[in-house]
């Protein structure tokens, strides 16, 4: 009897706690409603690898990350919001621009967003390598480091960044011009300088 | 007179001669005159000819270049009804691209190796299907197959929810889902996410942890102040109870936590879990649940001293061959608490994780298998390092499982190297150490192979 009513008032709990949030239920008109970009890159890195490895954003096409980031929203309990910030990473993550030949890239995508190499890297890069280039996520290196990756040659290290790139070893996978496809080859060339400036050991 | 008339004559013949020689003069100036304007006619007739003949010829370009603008205007046409297909299979592409429902499988399967009984085998093949509307609600179903030791295909649906995202905060899990006591049953069970082959004992099925639940859950997270905070709290039928029958009567031998579709005590069970997350890279779970849980299943001992189990699924009365009656209508709900501890921290390539899990059963007084109340527990540690620039993974884990029969409990050490073909797709090899009740499988070795691929 006890056992009863004690089961009794907490569904009647639950039910008015669930009366409750379907009356303020509030879904979005515009889907997929657009997530922020940075804030994408580091929620993802630092939630989903708590318990798998994380997946290359190629790995999946735009539709598919939908489902599966709402899938893992109920999983890992994340909010709507983190939902949404990385499905938008993960979405301008996927799109891969092989680096052409220069006279063609020229050709391909001779635009470019026109910004400094400093303002690139702090609208794109900084979420995850942060501000003082030591990394902010997992798999992000140190430039500072000995082994830094800016011992690369710049056609190289071009190459990866346009591409997208991971580190055998790396928990995570930087995505292709990370996640900005609006950057053409002397974008990256310019961020590439900055970073160089900015970070290398002299 | 004829003299005058000569004279006359020739005075006259001198003057027309007189008045013709300046007419005459004037003449050959005309003859100039025209001869002059003719040839000027001629000249502009020529230029004329000219201009016709250029205007003949231009013409001519012209019609050509109208002959050639109409293959062009041809070739726009064509032009046009590509770029019209183009444009049609780019709407047609664009409404698969951002449709209102969203169909997706995802899931794992994995191949393996075991050295107890020598054999290949399939572990699993479990695809998920995810079916959505908009941002609003989720159909989730995973299906479990395998193949046993007969080669026949066993099937079953390890859960089955509908997901109401009701705001940021609150996502509404109906059906049957996995259990949200601890991490392990339903976050890290699937093959390409377990760092061992097997899972760590007292987590399977029949084990300290309940693995899925029949009911509702309320699930979500908040962050507050750059700490996240996530919650899962539920109400199911709960689960329910297997007795054997001793020399002195019965005792409690297992629990069924399957996620039930009946509720025999009509007690309903309620339980969640918490999850902080203080700081990048760790979080701390606090998992509990409270409810009843009846016997519904007996092992009964017969005179040779084989036991064989007997489900009492409609609760009907169950008469052994020997005559003895055993009515469990009336078996007394015992009291069912579960409790509950985990934590995952995360360094660069280095992981450490633990969970422990108790599950407390009551006594019963009355009934056909009143006895006195039994307790499962076990607890898992587990370290793993990703070598850099390697794709070689070894992983240790520490495992002591304690059940009410000696048979089942038994403490592990799971020595595994993993290789990762990519993140999603893992060989492992794992080398359990075991110590049980001697004579069990529970006490046997053994080496374990498996490729898992999550996709």
């Amino acid at each position: 009897m006890k056992n009863l009513n004690r089961s009794k008032y907490v569904l009647a709990t639950f039910s008015s706690l669930l009366l409750m949030l379907i009356v303020t239920t509030a879904n979005s008109e515009v889907y997929p409603e657009p997530g922020d970009f940075a804030k994408g890159a580091k929620t993802w890195a630092n939630n989903c690898n708590r318990c798998h490895n994380l997946r290359d954003p190629k790995d999946l096409t735009d539709d598919q990350w939908i489902t599966t980031v709402f899938h893992m929203r109920v999983r890992a309990g994340l909010t709507g919001q983190q939902t949404r910030d990385i499905i938008t990473f993960l979405q301008q993550s996927n799109n891969s621009t092989p680096v052409q030949k220069k006279s063609v890239s020229k050709v391909v995508n001779s635009v470019g967003t026109g910004l400094t190499g400093e303002q690139i890297y702090t609208q794109t890069c900084i979420a995850c390598h942060g501000g003082n280039g030591a990394g902010t996520v997992p798999g992000a290196p140190n430039f500072s480091s000995k082994n830094s990756p800016l011992s690369k040659s710049d056609d190289e290290l071009v190459k990866n960044i346009s591409e997208g790139f991971q580190t055998p070893g790396s928990p995570m996978a930087m995505p292709a011009k990370g996640g900005n496809s609006k950057l053409n080859e002397q974008d990256v060339r310019n961020v590439l300088s900055y970073i160089r400036a900015k970070f290398s050991k002299k | 007179m004829r003299k005058h008339n000569n004279v006359f004559k020739q005075k006259k013949l001198a003057l027309i001669i007189a008045a013709l020689l300046p007419l005459s003069a004037n003449a050959d100036v005309k003859y100039d005159e025209l001869k002059a304007q003719v040839e000027a006619l001629q000249n502009q007739l020529n230029q004329v000819q000219l201009v016709l003949q250029e205007y003949q010829n231009q013409s001519e370009k012209s019609n050509q270049q109208v002959e050639e603008l109409k293959k062009e205007v041809a070739q726009n046409d064509n032009l046009n009804q590509e770029i019209a297909d183009i444009k049609k299979e780019v709407s047609s592409a664009g409404e698969w691209r951002n449709p209102n429902t969203l169909i997706h499988m995802s899931g794992y399967a994995d191949i393996g190796y075991s050295s107890v009984n020598d054999s290949y085998s399939i572990g699993n093949f479990t695809p998920i299907f995810h079916y959505q509307y908009k941002d609003l609600v989720m159909l989730e179903a995973e299906l479990e197959m395998a193949i046993d030791a007969q080669g026949e295909t066993e099937m079953g649906l390890e859960y089955i929810t509908i997901d109401l995202f009701l705001n940021d905060y609150v996502t509404f899990v109906g059906g049957r889902f996995l259990s949200p006591i601890g991490q392990f049953r339903q976050n890290l069970h699937p093959s390409w996410i377990n760092k061992q082959v097997s899972a760590p004992p007292g987590f399977g099925h029949d084990g300290a942890a309940p693995t899925s639940e029949m009911g509702f859950q309320l699930r979500g997270g908040f962050e507050l102040a750059e700490k996240n905070l996530n919650y899962a709290f539920y109400v199911s039928n709960g689960p329910e109870l297997i007795a054997e029958q001793g020399h002195d009567g019965f005792e409690l031998e297992g629990i069924i936590a399957e996620g039930l579709a009946r509720d025999s005590d009509k007690n309903k069970t309620f339980g969640g879990r918490l999850g902080f997350i203080p700081m990048n890279g760790l979080e701390i779970g606090l998992s509990a649940a409270t409810g009843k849980a009846s016997v519904t299943e007996v092992e009964l001992e017969d005179a040779g001293g084989h036991t064989a189990q007997y489900a009492f699924a409609d609760m009907v009365n169950y008469k052994s061959e020997e005559g003895d009656t055993i009515d469990l209508h009336d078996e007394q709900a015992r009291d069912y608490n579960v409790i509950g501890f985990d934590f995952a921290y995360r360094l660069n390539n280095f992981q450490l994780r633990g969970e422990y899990v108790k599950t407390k059963i009551g006594e019963a007084t009355r009934g056909e298998t009143a006895s006195e109340g039994a307790n499962w527990s076990s607890w898992f540690t587990q370290a793993s390092y990703l070598i850099p620039n390697s794709k070689w993974e070894p992983a240790i884990r520490y495992t002591d499982f304690t059940a009410p029969a000696a048979a089942v409990s038994q403490e592990q050490w799971a020595l595994g190297i993993n290789y990762q073909f990519t993140s999603s797709v893992i060989g492992k090899a794992t080398y359990e150490i075991n110590d049980g009740l001697s004579g069990f499988r529970t006490d046997e070795n053994r080496l374990l192979l498996q490729l898992a691929y999550g996709f």
